[in-house]
C-alpha cells in the first residue's frame, strides 16, 4: 500500500485557481465520497484551506491512483487537464507524509508558523473519519501529522511573537495591561488600520470601546460596525483619560494630539498607564509624549521593528521545525515499511490455525463421549496453546523496519512452516491483523521518547 | 560550617542555577525542575528548622544566625506560594540568589546556640520575631517583583522588546504583586513592631533589668532603622492609594525599603545594636 498525495498550495498556484479548487463550496462530503468510490483504493482525505487544496490517498498502484486522482480534481472542479496539470504536485510515501508534517507544523504557511493551520489539518481528518474513507495508513499519516505539529509548537519557537502590525500592537498591550477583559479602547480617526487595530483588541475581549473622528458621520459608520461608542470630537481630552488603549489613525497632515494635551489627560488618571498606538503617517502624536510617565507611545515604525524581528526570530526556528519533522517521518517510514511484514503474519497465523482445526478433526472420534462444555474447553486450550506461540514471532516481525530483513524473514518462515501451501490470505484476517496492527502501534507510540522501533536485525 | 544548614544552601544553589537556566531557555520541563528543586531545598530546611526547634524547645529565631537562616526559609516558602498562585517561574531567577547569598551566613558562620536569656522566655517573643522575620520575607518578595517591574518597564518604554519582554509577566501583574507584598509586609511590620514595644515595656519592670532591654529605645540602631521601614513602606501604601503612585515609583520605594531590612537583618545585627545582640 502506497501514501499519494496531489494538490495544489499558494506556493504553485494563483489565488484565482485556488479559489476554484476550493473544496468547502463544493462540499467536502461529496468530494470524499466521489473519491472513496474511485477504482484504486478507498482511503482517502481532503485537506482544503484558502492557501491548499489537498487529497491524500491510499492506492495499491501510484500510477493508476495519480491518474485517479488528477481526474477528480479536473472533473470535481470542472477544469480541464492543460489548466491544472502545471500547478499540481504530487508526492508518494514518505514524502507525501513529509509534506503534511511541515504543513502541519506551519512550515509550509504564508506566514511561517501561524497557528490556524494544525487546527485546519485536524478538521481535514475529522471530516474524512467521519466519512469513513480513512483506514490504518491514513489514520497513521494524520495522528503522525498532530504529533508533529504539537511537537513544533512546544519545542521551537516557531510560533511566537506576533509577525503582523496589529497583532504585535495587542501583543504589547497584554504585555502591559495583562487581561484586556477590562479595558476601555479609543479609536481616533476612522481609517482602514485603526478598525483592523481596533478588531483585534476586540476579540480580547475589551469592556469598552470609545471612537472619535473629526468627521462625526465617519465616527458613526464605523461605531456601528464595532459596537463603539462616539464622542464628540471636542471631548477628545476626557476620551483619554478614560481610555486605557488609544489608537490613532487620522488623515491629519500634522500631529493632533501634543504632549500638554496628553499630559493634561493624564492628570486625573492618577498614573493608571495609557498606551497609545499611532499607525498614522504623518503621525497623529507628538513623539514627545512617549516621555511621560506611564504613557507608552508606539507608532507604526516602531511596530514594524517588532514585527520585523518577531518574524527573523521565527526563520531561525525553521531548522530545528524541520529537524522534528524530519524525525517523524522517519518513524512515519519505518511503520510503513514494517507493515511489509503482514503478508507474512498472516500466513504464519493461518498455518497454526489451520494445523489445529485438522489436529481437533482428527480427534473427533474419540472426542463425542465429551459434554459440551468439555469440548468448548477443549477448543479454547489448543486456540490458547496456538496464540501464545504466535505471540512472539508476531511481535518480532512488527518490530522489523527494513525491507531486507523482512524478506529474509518471510523466506525462512516460508520454508520453515511451508508457508507457500496456505494459500492467499483472506481479506478479512488481513484487514482484522491491519487493525489489530494501528491498536499496537498507538500503544507503542503513548511514550513517545522511546525509540521507532527497535530493529531486530544486524 | 554548619551541615545541617549546608543541605538547603546546596540546594537553594542548584535550584538558582536551574532557574537561570529556565530563564534563557524558557522550557517549562525545566521550570518545573526548578520549582521541584526549590521545594525539595524548602522542605529540607524545613526539616533543619524543626530539628532545632526540637533541640532548643523553641523556634530557633535566638540569636542574628538562626533568625537569617528562619527569615531564608519563609522568604522560600512565600516565593514558592507566589510562584505557585501564578504559575510563573521567571522569578525564582531574581529571588533564589538572595537565598542562597543569605543562607551561606548560618550554613558557613554558625553561632554558637544561644543559651536563652531570661527575657526571651516569654510568649511574646515568637509573635514579635515571626512577624517581622515574615514581615522581611514579603519585603524581599516585593523588592524583586519591583526590580522586575523596572526592567520590563524599561524594555517597553525603550522600544526595544528583547529578553525580558519575552519572559516576565505584564507590567500589571507585576505592579500588582508588588503592591501586595508590601502591604502583607507593613501589616506583619506593624504587629511585630507593637508587640516589641509592649514586650519591652513589661520587661522593663522585672526585676533583674537585663542591660539589653535598657537598651531599647529609639536611640539603638535596630528599633531606629525598623521604624525607619516602616516608615518607607507606609508612605508607599499611602501613596499608592492617595495619589495612585504605582508602577515604577512603587517599584523603586520597595527597593529602597528592602536595602534598609537587609542593612537592619545583617550588619546592624551583629555590629551596631545594643539591644538587639541576642
Amino acid at each position: 500500500m502506497h501514501l499519494l498525495l496531489i494538490g495544489v498550495s499558494h506556493r504553485t498556484a494563483p489565488i484565482e485557481l485556488r479559489e476554484r479548487l476550493d473544496f468547502s463550496a463544493r462540499g467536502l462530503s461529496e468530494a470524499l465520497a466521489t473519491l472513496a468510490g474511485r477504482p484504486s483504493g478507498a482511503e482517502a482525505a481532503v485537506l482544503s484551506t484558502c492557501n491548499r487544496a489537498e487529497v491524500y490517498l491510499a492506492c495499491e498502484n501510484l500510477d493508476r491512483g495519480r491518474g485517479d486522482a488528477e481526474q477528480f480534481f479536473a472533473d470535481f472542479h470542472r477544469l480541464t487537464h492543460e489548466e491544472l496539470r502545471p500547478h499540481l504536485y504530487a508526492k508518494t510515501d514518505a514524502e507525501a507524509a513529509r509534506h503534511l508534517f511541515r504543513v502541519a507544523a506551519g512550515l509550509d504557511s504564508l506566514v511561517v508558523g501561524e497557528p490556524q493551520i494544525l487546527g485546519q489539518v485536524k478538521d481535514a481528518y475529522g471530516h474524512a473519519n467521519l466519512q469513513q474513507t480513512t483506514g490504518p495508513l491514513l489514520k497513521r499519516l494524520f495522528t503522525s501529522a498532530f504529533t508533529a505539529g504539537k511537537r513544533v509548537r512546544a519545542e521551537t519557537r516557531l510560533a511566537e511573537g506576533a509577525v503582523s502590525v496589529s497583532y504585535a500592537a495587542v501583543a504589547l498591550a497584554r504585555k502591559i495591561f495583562g487581561d484586556l477583559k477590562d479595558r476601555t479602547v479609543l479609536v481616533v480617526g476612522a481609517g482602514e488600520m485603526g478598525k483592523l487595530t481596533a478588531l483585534h483588541m476586540k476579540s480580547q475581549g475589551i469592556r469598552k470601546m470609545l471612537i472619535t473622528s473629526r468627521t462625526a458621520t465617519h465616527a458613526e459608520g464605523l461605531a456601528q460596525a464595532m459596537e463603539a461608542t462616539v464622542i464628540a470630537w471636542d471631548r477628545l481630552v476626557g476620551a483619554l483619560s478614560e481610555s486605557d488603549i488609544v489608537i490613532t489613525a487620522t488623515g491629519a497632515s500634522a500631529p493632533i494630539i501634543s504632549r500638554p494635551l496628553v499630559e493634561t489627560a493624564m492628570r486625573p488618571r492618577r498614573h493608571r498607564p495609557l498606551f497609545v498606538i499611532d499607525i498614522a503617517v504623518p503621525r497623529d502624536v507628538d513623539p514627545r509624549a512617549g516621555n511621560i510617565e506611564q504613557v507608552f507611545l508606539y507608532n507604526i515604525d516602531d511596530l514594524q521593528a517588532v514585527v520585523v524581528e518577531n518574524v527573523s526570530r521565527r526563520t531561525a526556528e525553521v531548522d530545528q521545525a524541520e529537524a522534528i519533522v524530519t524525525e517523524e517521518v522517519d518513524r512515519f517510514r519505518n511503520w510503513m515499511q514494517s507493515r511489509g511484514a503482514i503478508p507474512t503474519v498472516v500466513a504464519l497465523r493461518q498455518r497454526f490455525e489451520a494445523v489445529r482445526r485438522a489436529e481437533l478433526e482428527r480427534l473427533e472420534p474419540k472426542l463425542t463421549g465429551l459434554s459440551p462444555e468439555a469440548r468448548a474447553r477443549v477448543d479454547e486450550v489448543t486456540r490458547l496453546i496456538v496464540e501464545k506461540l504466535l505471540i512472539n514471532p508476531t511481535e518480532q516481525l512488527k518490530s522489523l523496519s527494513d525491507s531486507e530483513t523482512i524478506a529474509a524473514y518471510t523466506d525462512v518462515l516460508n520454508r520453515l512452516f511451508d508457508l507457500s501451501r496456505t494459500g492467499q490470505a483472506d481479506s478479512s484476517l488481513q484487514k482484522e491483523l491491519t487493525a489489530a496492527f494501528a491498536a499496537a502501534d498507538r500503544r507503542a507510540e503513548r511514550p513517545r521518547s522511546a525509540p521507532a522501533k527497535t530493529s531486530s536485525s544486524s | 560550617m554548619d551541615p545541617m544548614n549546608i543541605v538547603p544552601l546546596g540546594l537553594y544553589l542548584v535550584a538558582g542555577l536551574v532557574y537561570a537556566v529556565h530563564f534563557v531557555g524558557r522550557s517549562r520541563p525545566v521550570g518545573r525542575a526548578a520549582t521541584t528543586l526549590l521545594i525539595v531545598g524548602a522542605l529540607s530546611h524545613t526539616f533543619v528548622i524543626g530539628m532545632l526547634t526540637m533541640q532548643a524547645g523553641h523556634v530557633p529565631f535566638a540569636g542574628t544566625t538562626q533568625a537569617i537562616s528562619t527569615f531564608v526559609w519563609l522568604l522560600a516558602l512565600s516565593y514558592l506560594y507566589v510562584e505557585i498562585a501564578t504559575d510563573e517561574h521567571a522569578m525564582g531567577v531574581f529571588i533564589v540568589p538572595l537565598l542562597v547569598v543569605l543562607q551561606a551566613i548560618p550554613a558557613f558562620q554558625p553561632g554558637a546556640e544561644a543559651r536563652v536569656s531570661a527575657v526571651l522566655e516569654s510568649p511574646w517573643f515568637g509573635v514579635h520575631v515571626s512577624s517581622l522575620l515574615f514581615a522581611y520575607a514579603s519585603f524581599a518578595l516585593a523588592f524583586v517583583i519591583g526590580i522586575t517591574y523596572v526592567l520590563l518597564f524599561k524594555e517597553i518604554k525603550a522600544k526595544h522588546l528583547g529578553f525580558f519582554y519575552a519572559r516576565l509577566p505584564s507590567l500589571e501583574v507585576l505592579d500588582k504583586m508588588n503592591l501586595r507584598a508590601v502591604a502583607i509586609g507593613w501589616v506583619f511590620l506593624t504587629v511585630g513592631v507593637l508587640v516589641g514595644w509592649v514586650w519591652a515595656s513589661q520587661a522593663r519592670t522585672a526585676v533583674d533589668l537585663d542591660p539589653r532591654v535598657q537598651a531599647m529605645s529609639l536611640q539603638d540602631p535596630k528599633i531606629f532603622v525598623a521604624l525607619l521601614c516602616w516608615a518607607v513602606y507606609s508612605f508607599e501604601l499611602y501613596a499608592q492609594r492617595a495619589i495612585g503612585w504605582r508602577g515604577r515609583r512603587a517599584a523603586w520605594l520597595s527597593a529602597v525599603g528592602f536595602v534598609i531590612v537587609l542593612l537592619n537583618l545583617v550588619p546592624v545585627s551583629y555590629f551596631f545594636t545594643k539591644s538587639h545582640n541576642f
